[in-house]
């Protein structure tokens, strides 16, 4: 660097260079652990550490040894970082895709007690111990030290960066989009296509994961039409950006392939500033839906792997390039170049153009053409040279170099390695393809690729610029036209020279290495040694590789790891690298924070909440609310004096027991069923029969899934000849809706029958208790009479209420007392629990929950929930008898089966303990008097329980062998749960009015 | 009979309460209102009905019954395109025991009429933003190319069930959601539209289709 020109740099910024794609206008400042650190807009937190000299900015994952910024591009595997802080903090950042903004703090990982001095790179000289196959090997003796000793210890020790451990403050929001034609990428390709693609009218969406548009445009000093590559690339994106049909999505990671052309991909929306803007998310998913897709992701430089590769200062060539010509940031005062290939060579040339001085330009090749040298003439060439060794405490400072003449220390701060490049294949791999080598290229191509997906210039292996344009261009017209539009075609601008020709070289090893660890996977801490290690040791898949050593599983996936490894491995085994083959990839390509997965479903939002018509009254009268499936329901009503809850359904009970009490039921699924079959179809569903339902009457019916079990139950009203009215349980609505939907559609079509969910069309409440009639009289406009002889229990009407407004009727009771459900729509349902409050003060009325339900449907011996739990039949709950045998039903054949017909199945009954004042559990098991305590002599379980106001002490509803042969007998409650052993006497499980009086009063 | 009087009530009282929210903007981004004064019912063909249902509607409220997802319009009433042999009616300033009376009589025989009247809550959508919010929730296409005027869908928003449709070009949109599921619905509807500035209007200022 001339004196003149680093003199026009910031004194704090040493290392920056003129030039650059970077905004001088608007200088930033950030901290780095501590430390104060300036830059320019357009630089990443990796530019801006390198300009001002920090080259030091992590230590490595098992072994601490020191790292710096190796790649400019989302593969980096060193430079991770904790960014922000506080809650915002977030590990495991890599600098060389953080954008700099003005107050950024990041600060380094995997250091203590600090990142120049750091304890734990002690562990370099344990090395031996950290080997492959380290946590297999050491962590297997003795068993019981796992939990208890290694596992926190390894926990401690492992991993990068901390988590902040406070909620997130940020939010994060998913969206869908939907286009033509979708490009992945924008470089040459990716613009081509673009440009290609929207000219003829499609809806284009160019996705790109850089802030800026242009891809290795930005980076390398390419002329195209005759102009810096990043001018022409600006003009495209000029162009696209004038058109309507264009969404040009910065900052976005296309990380996934799915089904019906879906792409995922995550948009950063606001990661570049210190904080969203109000009402902004951090970050967005998207869905996008695409007819076609052209994938330019371009490919991923590989790294040499030669001992002390991973020493801060050794640098991917192409990183390098973006380093001087995008960010105007050198990585060094003198800098080598060690490569494999004409690419490389690039870097020569760049640093020859902006002035920085090389030490040497090494190549493994002995035979170079004559133009790559041209270009950067007067710098160093050695021919067949190997760069066998790095020395430097915190940094690079001598490289040590191999030819056939001997070794010889050359001084330089950076030396940029390129080992040949790889095309990112990720994506086209998402449905199960498997990319193929191409030898030409040293690389694994894309085989084939997704449905609708193309692929494009460097991630199609089209490792020339004049090669990505025109294959780019052509994707993009093929894309647009499978799309159904007219594509006019254009002809490729023309490019600079170029080549790219390589002699792979996987590992530098042999007699003239001394030794040290050559890094496969950097983030990982998998060296050269590890492979050969795995093996010896038979671990030769690349599946086992990967797992043994964990090579390319760390955040980075591998990705400028992948390949070195499984090529060192074939070298090893004797195999070719295709028949070596590669591991599965699998999304996203990159890591995806978890808030962007949850979007607006986190917290309250996790998921939606049905309310009940009830609600907001219900919320007035402080009620508890609990969940049941999708509903938020009243679980009870405390009221001011009551000690707790169980206090409060005590009192419920006795209400609704001695005077009136309401629950709203409008949970229960609703279903409209109609048509000419509406009945012969209920016949089929159900064990009963309800084509013999007289109108204006309602039955209680229960339904088989096809292999037997009970499925259901619930009443069903019918309201005119073609019209019933059925009630499901709250949990299964959606089931036997869409039951009833199969049953139709593919089972008997040739019925005439409709039906839909009416579930929210009525708010129901069932008013029960022996002052429920005078309650609801004061309700039911004339002409209805609902005295006991005009609407018996199990009548059901259509009329009006309170003056006109629409209502339904029916006498049903869960409960066991005088009791009706009354219906009205669904916008009266919360005046209606208001009036019915008012109408029935008199009688002493009050609102009950699920709880007192539940207590009342025990007490009573009704099956619910904990009964039909999918594995009891139709008579395991005592409802055999309304199996019909004059018709045919879902589950009737099956449920013959011998084993469901064994006398021995546990029956439902009712228990009682033999001291009343002992409580019964549910879950509990029934054994033998005497019987020793063990899973042989398990004759049932307790299923439900309650503590009976009625009865004054615990009621519990069980399924026990033969139980209703054993009424009477006394069996062993066994909880070893709750630690609760005493006898219990079995006996019919109606425990309050066994003849069912109460409720045809 | 009694004193007793029930007043209708909306799911939406507390959820949608009317004012400004989210970004301040000078002409807010997006507009949501319930619209309350529609009569709803389901309508399902009868078996092998379809054809002469059709007939039947054309006769008696003067609209070809759409056999796509669309929605057609005679008068103060549309029918709903609701999967196949299935339509939602909806008509203004009905009462919905009426509409649903009527809808019985007037298809006697060739349909099955439920109503939906309050089963639904239609909430009515619109703004220059519109779209931009409903992107971060509709898992369709609602691009003018796809999606205009009259057509209709049935989807999954924010893992509840809607089905909307375009009211206009402007564009406006009717969700049709069930009704327990509104308030759930509306605070997806307001945390997607907050970045673009949202006002809440009360019921039924518009009464256009």
């Amino acid at each position: 660097m001339s004196a003149s020109s680093r003199q026009a740099t910031d004194k704090r910024q040493p290392y920056r260079l003129p030039g650059g794609l970077i905004d001088r206008s608007q200088p930033l400042r950030a901290r780095f652990d501590g430390k104060d650190i300036g830059g320019f807009a357009g630089d990443t937190l990796a530019s801006a550490l390198l300009a001002n000299g920090i080259r030091l900015v992590g230590r490595s994952f098992k072994y601490h040894r020191p790292r710096g910024v190796m790649t400019a591009g989302p593969e980096e595997p060193n430079a991770l970082v904790e960014l922000r802080t506080g809650a915002r903090r977030e590990p495991n950042s890599r600098a060389t895709t953080t954008e700099l903004f003005e107050g950024l703090e990041a600060s380094s990982q995997n250091r203590w007690p600090s990142l120049r001095f750091d304890v734990l790179s002690l562990n370099s000289l344990l090395a031996p111990l950290f080997t492959a196959g380290f946590y297999y090997k050491t962590f297997m003796w003795p068993a019981s030290f796992w939990e208890r000793v290694y596992e926190p210890l390894i926990r401690r020790a492992a991993g990068l960066g901390r988590a902040s451990g406070e909620s997130d403050p940020d939010h994060y929001e998913q969206a869908f989009a939907f286009c033509d034609v979708l490009i992945i990428g924008s470089g040459p390709a990716g613009l081509a296509a673009a440009r290609t693609a929207a000219r003829s009218g499609a809806r284009v969406i160019l996705c790109e994961l850089d802030f800026a548009f242009g891809g290795r445009l930005l980076a390398d000093d390419r002329q195209i039409d005759g102009m810096p590559g990043h001018v022409w690339a600006q003009s495209v994106i000029d162009e696209l950006r004038s058109m309507s049909n264009v969404r040009l999505m910065p900052r976005t990671c296309v990380f996934g392939v799915y089904d019906g052309g879906t792409y995922g991909a995550v948009e950063r929306v606001n990661d570049h500033l210190p904080e969203p803007p109000p009402y902004q998310p951090r970050q967005r998913l998207w869905r996008i839906v695409a007819k076609r897709a052209v994938l330019a992701g371009g490919a991923i430089e590989r790294p040499v792997v030669f001992a002390g590769n991973d020493r801060p200062g050794v640098m991917m060539a192409s990183a390098m390039r973006s380093y001087v010509n995008r960010f105007a940031v050198t990585p060094g005062q003198r800098i080598a170049l060690f490569t494999n290939n004409d690419d490389g060579w690039r870097t020569a040339k760049t640093l020859t153009t902006r002035g920085v001085e090389i030490a040497a330009v090494i190549d493994t090749r002995l035979e170079l053409p004559d133009h790559l040298s041209a270009a950067c003439a007067g710098s160093r060439v050695i021919k067949g040279g190997q760069v066998t060794a790095t020395s430097g405490a915190h940094g690079l400072r001598a490289i040590t170099v191999t030819t056939r003449e001997g070794a010889e220390t050359i001084a330089a701060d950076a030396l940029a390695m390129s080992g040949g490049w790889n095309p990112d294949v990720s994506l086209t791999c998402h449905h199960g393809a498997r990319p193929v080598w191409n030898e030409d290229i040293a690389a694994f191509v894309p085989k084939s690729a997704p449905p609708g997906v193309t692929v494009a210039g460097a991630a199609n292996g089209k490792m020339l610029l004049s090669g990505c344009l025109v294959e780019g261009s052509e994707a993009g017209g093929a894309a647009a036209a499978d799309a159904g539009f007219t594509v006019t075609a254009s002809s490729p601008p023309p490019v600079d020279d170029e080549s790219c020709a390589i002699t792979p070289m996987w590992h530098v090893s042999g007699w003239h290495v001394n030794g040290g660890k050559a890094f496969v996977d950097f983030q990982n801490d998998v060296t050269a040694a590890d492979i050969a290690l795995a093996a010896r040791e038979g671990f030769r898949s690349v599946e086992h590789l990967k797992r043994y050593t964990t090579l390319g599983m760390a955040t980075d996936q591998g990705k400028t790891s992948n390949v070195n490894g499984l090529a060192i491995m074939a070298v090893l085994t004797g195999e070719s690298i295709p028949a070596t083959g590669t591991t599965t990839y699998r999304p996203p390509h990159s890591p995806i924070a978890i808030g962007a997965l949850a979007g607006h479903h986190r917290g309250a939002e996790f998921r939606p909440f049905r309310l009940t018509p009830s609600h907001q009254w219900a919320q007035e009268q402080n009620a508890v609310f609990v969940e049941t499936g999708p509903w938020l329901r009243a679980q009870c009503f405390p009221r001011g004096g009551e000690a707790g809850w169980f206090e409060t359904v005590q009192r419920e009970v006795r209400t609704v027991r001695s005077a009136v009490g309401f629950c709203d039921v409008s949970t229960l699924g609703k279903i409209d069923v109609h048509g000419p079959d509406a009945g012969v179809f209920l016949d089929r569903l159900y064990i009963n029969t309800f084509s013999t339902l007289p109108v204006g009457r309602a039955r209680y019916g229960v339904m088989l899934r096809e292999d037997g079990i009970a499925f259901d139950d619930g009443t069903t009203s019918r309201l005119a000849d073609d019209r019933y009215f059925m009630t499901t349980t709250t949990a299964n609505a959606g089931r036997v809706y869409q039951h009833m939907q199969f049953c139709h559609q593919v089972l008997w079509p040739e019925l005439d029958v409709q039906f839909v969910s009416a579930t929210d069309e009525w708010a129901q409440f069932s008013v029960a208790g022996p002052r429920s009639r005078e309650t609801l009289q004061k309700f039911i406009d004339a002409p209805l009479s609902i005295a006991n002889a005009d609407f018996p229990y199990m009548g059901v009407a259509e009329c009006t209420v309170c003056g006109g407004t629409p209502a339904r009727l029916y006498r049903l009771s869960f409960s066991g007392e005088l009791a009706y459900e009354i219906g009205v729509p669904t916008r009266y349902g919360d005046a209606l629990a208001r009036a019915l409050m008012q109408a029935g003060e008199e009688f002493g009325i009050a609102p009950y929950g699920t709880e007192a339900l539940g207590v009342m449907r025990i007490e009573k011996g009704h099956v619910a929930g904990n009964e039909l739990d999918g594995r009891t039949t139709a008579d395991d709950l005592g409802l055999g008898r309304m199996m019909s045998a004059k018709k045919d039903f879902i589950g009737r054949v099956m449920s013959t089966r011998p084993g469901l017909c064994d006398a021995h199945r546990p029956k439902l009954v009712g228990l009682r303990a033999r001291d009343p004042a002992q409580r019964l559990y549910a879950g509990a098991h029934l054994l033998p008097i005497g019987a020793a305590l063990t899973a042989d002599n398990d004759e049932g379980v307790i299923t439900s329980v309650a503590f009976s106001p009625s009865l004054n002490h615990w009621v519990g509803l069980a399924l026990l062998a033969r139980g209703p042969q054993r009424l009477g007998q006394t069996v062993m409650m066994v909880d070893f749960m709750r630690d609760a052993f005493h006898e219990v006497e079995v006996c019919s499980p109606v425990f309050v009015d066994p003849q069912g009086e109460r409720l045809r009063v | 009979m009694s004193d007793l009087v029930l007043t209708p009530s909306s799911a939406l009282d507390r959820v949608l309460v009317p004012g400004h929210y989210g970004a301040e903007a000078e002409t807010p981004g997006v507009t949501i209102s319930e619209h309350t004064d529609l009569a709803l019912a389901s309508v399902m063909a009868r078996r092998g009905k379809t054809s002469e249902l059709a007939a039947r509607v054309k006769e008696r409220f003067a609209i070809d019954l759409p056999m796509t997802p669309r929605r057609a319009a005679g008068g103060p009433i549309h029918f709903i395109w609701a999967g196949p042999g299935r339509w939602l009616a909806a008509a203004l300033h009905q009462s919905p025991v009426t509409f649903e009376g009527d809808l019985r009589g007037a298809l006697a025989g060739l349909a099955s009429v439920t109503s939906q009247s309050d089963g639904r809550t239609i909430i009515r959508i619109g703004g220059p933003k519109a779209r931009k919010a409903l992107a971060k929730g509709v898992p369709l296409d609602l691009d003018p190319r796809a999606f205009g005027p009259d057509d209709t869908a049935m989807t999954i928003v924010a893992h509840i069930n809607v089905h909307l449709w375009q009211c206009d070009a402007t564009p406006t949109y009717d969700f049709a959601v069930f009704r327990s599921f509104a308030g759930s619905f509306c605070e997806w509807l307001l945390d997607a539209s907050a970045e673009f500035g949202v006002t809440v209007h009360g019921a039924d200022l518009q009464h256009q289709s």
